[in-house]
């Protein structure tokens, strides 16, 4: 009787309003907050700073617009390069654009940004030194960390798209006489961006949201200015209040751009046109023209080349001299290109090699212990876990956090599937929130602004893991999602007429297969929250990140030491887990990676 | 698969364990579970910091200790830091916050504070012999952390000794360690804050940084209290008094702040006393 209404439109939307209404009701007029909301503060000039505090949480949002712009360009470039270096035939440049992609990708952004700031100036020579302070230094760290930081992403991503080219493609390109600029740039690389698109948008949505740990090294940007207004006004509820709504709209205008410029891309799109690419064609549409009527002048050219290159087929003696000088010239530079890259391969490697000579390693290895344990078990009796903090801690967040956010994921993942819309729109509403906000919003709303609703405060360690899971759960949610509709549906069908219910289909015949083929992207976000995990240094919690902050900070003259070190335990652990990631893979869908060609 | 289901149970009633407390009428709620929480900062030398064997210590924390004594409680420490030490009492979520708080009358609009325990002043700190007045700032870039009175009072100060750009010179950092980390790598020509903090921090390095110039601020640190309790500002000023007339406090002043330590800052101030 239930089901039989509960299966009609109307009845779902009545019922959710109905509970959103009965929240309203009583987060607005029976529950007591114990806070005096003031919404007036972020629209009225203030009388003692004379500003108006929402137009400076906007001036923030243009920072973070400028720094994601340029690290954005930056991080496609370096993605580019890298990724196509590591497909190279060239073994030097393979190996370094791995090393590249597997260090910057396993070590935390944090940890990659206190470096780029607090350690580099260090070991520039002074005139250089001088020279970059007087330019906007902290501009130029958090653009070029985020750019080598996503850079190693997009790497990753490019190389996959290239390597989804088949490979008899290629065959044919090369055997029709094409050079490997000729292929790369008229037959790859238009095929594999279609396919890198939605991946690629997904990145550039990360890194944007990511620029709001630009606030550590003293950028100007949204987060740094909803902290500002807090601290000049203690009004923070209104304040980040205000900053996650940017955020969120920000991250819902970059998905729309990048659905409607994968749409454009596609060779016969379906459905009818969304908003967002009516926008983008109006947009470009300026653009495009003046393309296109420069353009051809140029073609008419072309054609004439082509022409006049048919008839001289026919090679004289001057000709074919010609051509094999031109054909010298090339194995010439391709050669010296090689040595160089080389030669300055070899220079780094010694420069980093002398650097690593000169450290001062009693200096890691006596607070070795502090790093990875902090004062286990011989802690004060107010700190959890008698004590126990540094590396050993951030693997328990991320252990707690994965573990029970896997059930969360699968709950609000099942649920988006799901055709009824009282199970649909809360969870398509708690991916959309959590995933267009920053990871350092997440934190602070659990932090500072939910006991405030709910009555009870946590524990900083606490605060960030249910904070670490609440995000998590988003990002499993969708990967649940994925794997659910990845299952044809004819599995549905013949289940569905067998007389199985939603309820024993998902449990007895989606589910496990789509567990199966999820298992590779659950550990890779394994990966992801331990890295996430030393944010939680913003609320203070005692993890490697700000164990490491108050070594640095008591021993004042060993950063390179401290940081490197870090980076290194960090790494060591992320990178055994992507090894553990590509073993699984290997073993649970050998088919689709033991192919052959 | 029971297994694993045992094992999301164990880890979620592990989520539930955590420490959960719940706001009440402070001065009632101290009284009743005899436990005083006092917010602590974590980055101030000497105020309250982790020292080499990672003990948490400081004048603040010494502080903290005594008046829970006096009060007959015993003390819990909540770290905070500059964001969070009024914040956490304005939520309720400490009982008092001695966190080398200054006393403001903006900041008095939303906390409470006790009398004065501790008299300081604002300079700023650069590299020795480099800089001989205040003037010399102007144009150079200075750092500071976000949310204090440090980071208004200097922007102030650049501002009318005539900087053009003083927003722009003023870097705002999260914490103290960054800021002298910005310092010692050149980023930054000065650090200002309040002078012991400074003292603290360039007493790591003897010989190489020096403070410049007069106080230009005077910052009279207060005991953050929650807003409208009597009660228990009544206790803590007492609490402080008391300490004073019997010598307790000026023996924990000279253990951080006497004349034969590294951050020597003679007392030349009295606290208030009522009879």
């Amino acid at each position: 009787m239930l089901r039989f209404w509960m299966e009609k439109t109307w009845v779902q939307v009545l019922a959710l309003s109905a509970l959103v209404a009965a929240g309203a009701v009583y987060w607005g007029f029976f529950f007591d907050f114990g806070y005096d909301f003031q919404w007036s503060v972020l629209y009225t000039p203030n009388p003692t700073y004379g500003m108006i505090f929402g137009l400076e949480l906007v001036k923030g949002l243009g920072v973070t617009l400028v720094i994601s712009l340029w690290s954005s360009g930056i991080a496609l470039a370096l993605g580019m390069f890298f990724g196509l270096g590591r497909l190279s035939s060239f073994g030097p440049l393979r190996w370094t654009s791995t090393a590249y992609v597997e260090f910057f990708r396993n070590t935390p952004l944090l940890v990659q940004l206190f470096f780029w700031y607090f350690a580099l100036p260090q070991a520039l020579p002074e005139a250089v030194k001088q020279w970059m302070f007087s330019q906007n230094f902290e501009m130029f760290c958090a653009v070029a960390g985020l750019s080598m930081y996503t850079g190693s992403f997009l790497a990753e991503v490019i190389r996959a798209g290239l390597q989804s080219i088949p490979k008899g493609l290629l065959e044919a390109a090369y055997s029709s006489g094409l050079s490997y600029v000729q292929v790369l740039t008229r037959i790859i690389l238009p095929l594999a961006f279609r396919q890198i698109i939605p991946p690629l948008g997904s990145e550039l949505l990360n890194n944007m949201k990511n620029s709001s740990l630009a606030m550590v090294v003293g950028v100007a940007e949204l987060t740094w200015q909803s902290q500002q207004v807090e601290s000049l006004t203690f009004r923070g509820f209104e304040a980040t209040t205000a900053a996650t709504v940017l955020y969120l709209a920000t991250s819902l205008a970059i998905s729309a751009l990048m659905n409607a410029v994968n749409r454009k891309l596609k060779v016969a799109p379906t459905g009818p046109r969304p908003l967002a690419e009516r926008i983008l064609d109006a947009a470009i549409r300026p653009l495009s023209w003046v393309v296109r009527t420069a353009a051809r002048p140029l073609a008419w050219r072309t054609v004439r080349r082509r022409m006049r290159g048919q008839a001289g087929l026919r090679y004289s003696k001057a000709g074919a001299l010609w051509r094999r000088m031109l054909g010298l010239a090339n194995k010439a530079l391709v050669l010296s290109g090689k040595a160089a890259f080389l030669g300055a391969l070899c220079l780094v490697v010694y420069k980093v090699g002398l650097g690593l000579a000169g450290f001062d390693w009693s200096v890691v290895a006596g607070n070795l212990r502090a790093l990875l344990v902090w004062r286990f078990p011989n802690g004060s009796p107010n700190e959890l876990f008698w004590g126990l903090g540094g590396l050993s801690y951030s693997l328990l967040m991320a252990l707690i956090a994965i573990s029970v956010s896997f059930f969360i994921g699968l709950a609000v993942g099942v649920g988006r599937t799901s055709r009824n819309l009282v199970l649909r729109i809360p969870s398509i509403c708690y991916i959309e929130f959590i995933r267009g906000n920053p990871l350092i919003i997440v934190i602070f709303w659990v932090y500072f602004f939910i006991p405030v609703v709910t009555g009870a405060y946590l524990d900083v360690f606490w605060s960030a893991t249910v904070a670490l899971t609440a995000f998590t759960g988003a990002y499993l949610a969708e990967i649940v999602r994925a794997g659910i509709e990845n299952i044809p549906g004819g599995q549905w069908e013949a289940a569905y007429s067998t007389g199985l219910s939603t309820l024993q289909t998902l449990r007895r015949i989606v589910l496990p297969q789509a567990l199966k083929q999820m298992i590779p992207a659950i550990v890779g976000q394994f990966i992801a929250i331990f890295k996430d995990t030393s944010l939680a240094y913003v609320i203070g919690v005692l993890e490697l990140t700000f164990v490491a902050q108050g070594l640095n900070n008591r021993l004042m003259v060993h950063p390179f030491e401290i940081y490197t070190t870090v980076a290194a335990l960090y790494f060591a652990f992320c990178y055994i887990m992507s090894r553990l990631a590509r073993r699984l893979e290997l073993k649970l869908t050998p088919e689709a990676t033991r192919l052959v060609m | 698969m029971k297994s694993w289901k045992v094992l999301t149970l164990a880890l979620a009633l592990v989520l539930c364990y955590a420490m959960a407390a719940h706001a009440g009428a402070a001065y009632d709620n101290v009284m009743k579970t005899k436990v005083l929480r006092a917010g602590i900062m974590t980055d101030s030398i000497p105020g309250a910091y982790y020292n080499d064997k990672g003990e948490w210590v400081g004048f603040d924390v010494d502080i903290a200790e005594e008046i829970a004594k006096r009060l007959g409680c015993k003390l819990e420490r909540v770290a905070v830091n500059n964001k969070t030490r009024i914040a956490f009492v304005q939520q309720g979520r400490i009982d008092i916050s001695v966190a080398n708080m200054t006393h403001k009358r903006e900041r008095d609009k939303s906390i409470d504070f006790s009398i004065t325990y501790f008299f300081d002043g604002q300079k700023i700190l650069a590299k020795k012999g480099e800089f001989k007045s205040l003037k010399d700032f102007v144009g150079k870039k200075v750092a500071t952390m976000q949310g204090t009175t440090s980071e208004l009072n200097v922007k102030n100060l650049l501002k009318n000794l005539g900087d053009a750009d003083f927003a722009k010179n003023v870097i705002s950092f999260q914490k103290e360690s960054e800021c002298f980390q910005a310092l010692q790598n050149g980023r930054v020509s000065g650090w200002s804050t309040d002078s012991t903090i400074l003292l603290g921090y360039a007493a790591k390095e003897p010989g190489k940084w020096e403070l410049v110039g007069d106080f230009f601020s005077d910052e009279p640190y207060g005991i953050g209290l929650p807003q409208d309790d009597s009660a228990l500002r009544d206790a803590v000023n007492f609490a402080i008094q008391d300490m004073w007339v019997d010598g307790a406090y000026m023996k924990i002043y000279n253990k951080w702040y006497g004349p034969d330590t590294p951050y020597s800052f003679p007392m030349t101030a009295k606290i208030e006393m009522w009879p």
